[in-house]
């Protein structure tokens, strides 16, 4: 059973925090709060707070849903708290933070796959159409 | 990682009679199996990245840290707790005073009661000390005046013996005097204590004196 989002963990005044996800959806079906934790703790053990959620499967309408309060990100940032890798992307495109160099990476290397299956695609399709035109020529 | 621990957390509540069992759960092989055969000499391909690309993601990177250490700066000066407290440099003041006030005041208070009894303290110790003084003045005066007795009584017993001073008009006298009276100083004593005087004298004629 997953602790309450409230958050309920006790934590050092001095202890290093960290923003992050914790995984609380189901099999094939993930869904993750975006939690204030002490570093060292692991995933399922009680948080300091819960500051967000983000459900990283399209709904109907094709769109990702997160939810940030970040009033409290601010406050925690300002106090010390860092940010795993996936958090820092998921601000950056929220534009809390600058876009993450991971995002435009994967963004250009999407657009580089793209365009060469396009290009091999067109190349099929050319090649199809000249097989085609030398047939009926024949 | 979960697997692992599920494996561990499977492995502890395991019951007795269920060793035989097998967790579905978690389909993949336990963490205890070593590497399979077919992959033991497998050396996975290294990720090739450009040149090109590797240069754009480290200006990328460079210019992400920048930003973000801004950010980070900017939000520490806005909203940390430490800073705020630091910054509210009016209040410590004031606080700061308020706190010397009072121990100012505690200080002083101190200090005046000390004041009277170090003023009582004083004033007993310089009556003692008076009398102290007054006390030495007489001892002195009265042991000046007993030496002075002792010399006079020397002084008058000096008087005394000078009529019996042998002078230089008396000395024919005086020797003759000695000679005519021969003094015998030596004597003996007998087994019964007594003292027998003269060099000469006998027992028989008993100048006995009895001690």
């Amino acid at each position: 059973m997953l602790p309450p989002s409230s958050g309920i963990g006790q934590f050092a005044a001095t202890s290093a925090k960290v923003i992050r996800f914790v995984r609380a959806g189901c099999t094939n079906r993930p869904f993750y709060h975006i939690v204030v934790a002490e570093r060292r703790r692991e995933q399922f053990e009680p948080v300091i707070e819960q500051v967000g959620s983000y459900d990283p499967m399209p709904n109907a309408n094709n769109e990702k849903l997160v939810s940030l309060n970040l009033e409290r990100i601010s406050y925690w940032i300002g106090n010390g708290a860092g940010c795993s890798g996936p958090v820092e992307e998921l601000l950056g495109l929220a534009g809390y933070f600058p876009i993450h160099p991971r995002s435009y990476m994967t963004a250009w290397r999407n657009r580089r796959k793209a365009d060469e299956e396009a290009a091999a695609k067109e190349k099929a399709d050319d090649s199809n159409e000249e097989k085609s035109e030398t047939s009926s020529s024949v | 990682m979960l697997r692992i621990i599920s494996n561990l957390r499977l492995l502890n509540s395991f019951p007795e009679n269920m060793h035989n069992c097998q967790p579905v759960r978690w389909r993949r092989k336990p963490m205890w199996l070593p590497t399979a055969k077919s992959k033991v000499f497998r050396v996975p391909p290294r990720p090739q990245i450009s040149e090109e690309e590797d240069n754009e993601l480290k200006r990328l990177n460079n210019n992400y840290r920048t930003a973000m250490n801004s950010i980070r700066r900017y939000l520490t000066n806005r909203y940390s707790v430490k800073l705020q407290a630091k910054a509210d440099t009016e209040q410590l003041k004031k606080a700061f005073e308020e706190d010397l006030a009072r121990c100012k005041a505690i200080n002083d208070e101190w200090n005046a009661e000390l004041e009277k009894v170090r003023n009582e303290r004083i004033a007993k110790q310089l009556e003692e000390d008076i009398k102290f003084a007054e006390n030495r003045k007489l001892e002195l005066l009265k042991r000046e005046e007993e030496m002075l007795a002792q010399a006079e009584e020397i002084v008058r017993k000096e008087k005394e013996l000078v009529g019996t001073f042998i002078t230089p008009e008396m000395l024919d006298e005086a020797i003759e005097n000695a000679i005519n009276n021969p003094v015998d100083y030596n004597f003996a004593i007998d087994l019964e204590g007594n003292k027998i005087l003269g060099r000469e004298t006998t027992p028989v004629e008993k100048a006995q004196v009895k001690q």
